[in-house]
């Protein structure tokens, strides 16, 4: 019964840490330099 | 020019006041399966605009028939067992990629009644903006004589297209596949910085919000799908969910963490540029997007998604054999790109420019994609370079 008890705490915490590490966080950092430009239609052609 | 457009919601909607408020068009039919429930909408072009219920390839009042013989795969899901070809050209013509046994039913079946106006004469263009029997739409207004232009964004429903480039060219006609915004506009955009580097590495592509119900529940089954990469001349096979990374959009939108995905754009990428070693498509998500994915919707979808954008990031070798990344993407709600690039398709395939017959992408059949995304960008579609990302 022991032994149950254990794992099922290992695998509850297996979930709440994996859970927590797979919404956390961000996916990287923003550009350091550079920035957007609106093409005209002229420069298109 | 006269268009049979399948579907009335929010991408097809537009695309009728777009083809219906263009004088080359002369006239434009809309099927629907409730017309009761556009009517109004489509009174407000009582010259161009007939409204009829029904779709091609079915008739009248079998919607249900429909769905029921959509291939038995759950929206999104690639199964494993399916094979990819090891490249799009490898399996024959560009794209095609093998599902049979999946087909909706065999190619000579289809009704001929349903892109016919009540006048006798076939549509020149057929715009499938309806998710429900793709590929039976597809197939009858081929048979009808017409192209077809459908901005699909499910893996499923682009193989199944791509398998028939046979057919569109015996008939002489051409299957524009994903004129949304991703795919779609990204496949565009992929084109135009293609030739800007002598040698290609990889593409990135990233979208971010939804047009309509129907691109809400995609987005939300694409989250639990499998990813679909092309790398080192494979199809690889990824967890939709996984592969965090940050992009930036252009603004308003700017940075928002993006995932990997059942994204149909490596599929129409791979055979327009077969030297390229890696490409990639990635979504936008909310934490609650991520953790949830696997539930079926807990709410319904919203009427419409008004912010999106697209990203696409070349990365390769330029002239001075000097590594080289280049940029660029658009910030509009999805269903009004989905819509203007839809309409500028359906535009070029009733006047012969698009670049070949056959079913493809638009990264294939858009020649010269400088005059494509400027036709998008007077349909009220901004495309933006992103400057300083270079070597």
């Amino acid at each position: 019964m022991k032994l149950v008890r254990r794992t099922a705490a290992a695998l509850a915490a297996t979930v709440v840490i994996a859970g927590i590490v797979r919404l956390r966080g961000t996916g990287g950092v923003p550009p350091r330099r550079g920035g957007w430009r609106e093409i005209p239609v002229d420069e298109l052609k | 020019m006269r268009v049979t457009v399948i579907g009335m919601g929010a991408v097809g909607g537009r695309v009728i006041d777009a083809l219906a408020a263009d004088p080359d068009v002369e006239s434009v039919l809309v099927l629907h399966r409730q017309p009761d429930r556009v009517a109004a909408r489509a009174a407000q072009w009582p010259d161009k605009v007939q409204l009829r219920q029904g779709g091609p390839g079915q008739p009248a009042s079998s919607g249900r028939l429909a769905r029921a013989r959509r291939p038995a795969v759950a929206p999104g899901r690639v199964p494993p067992s399916e094979p990819l070809p090891r490249s799009g050209r490898a399996a024959g013509p560009p794209g095609l990629v093998p599902l049979s046994g999946r087909a909706a039913g065999p190619p000579g079946r289809v009704q001929r009644s349903g892109p016919v106006p009540p006048s006798g004469q076939a549509a020149d263009v057929t715009v499938i903006a309806e998710p429900a029997a793709v590929r039976r739409s597809a197939l009858a207004a081929l048979e009808a004589g017409s192209h077809v232009v459908c901005p699909v964004d499910d893996p499923i429903d682009v193989r199944h297209l791509l398998e028939l480039d046979a057919q569109a060219r015996a008939a002489g006609r051409t299957v524009a596949i994903g004129t949304a915004m991703a795919p779609g506009l990204s496949c565009v955009l992929a084109a135009h910085l293609v030739p800007r580097f002598a040698r290609v590495e990889e593409i990135h592509v990233a979208s971010l919000g939804t047009g309509g119900p129907a691109c809400a529940r995609r987005h939300h089954a694409a989250l639990a799908g499998i990813a679909i990469d092309w790398a080192d001349g494979a199809w690889r096979r990824r967890a939709g969910g996984s592969g965090r990374e940050l992009v930036w959009f252009p603004e308003p939108v700017g940075g928002a963490d993006c995932y990997r995905a059942a994204l149909p754009d490596a599929l129409l990428l791979a055979p327009a540029f077969p030297e390229c070693r890696r490409i990639t498509a990635r979504l936008e998500a909310t934490r609650r997007d991520r953790l949830t994915s696997w539930l079926p919707m807990l709410r319904r979808p919203h009427p419409e998604g008004m912010v999106g954008a697209v990203r696409v990031e070349v990365r390769g070798w330029n002239a001075d054999d000097q590594p080289d990344v280049r940029i660029l993407g658009a910030a509009t709600a999805p269903a009004e790109v989905a819509a203007a690039v839809t309409a500028v398709t359906a535009r070029w395939a009733g006047a012969g420019r698009l670049a070949r017959l056959g079913a493809a992408g638009l990264a294939e059949l858009v020649e010269p994609t400088g005059k494509f995304l400027a036709d998008v960008t007077r349909a009220g579609v901004p495309v933006s370079l992103f400057e300083g990302a270079g070597s």
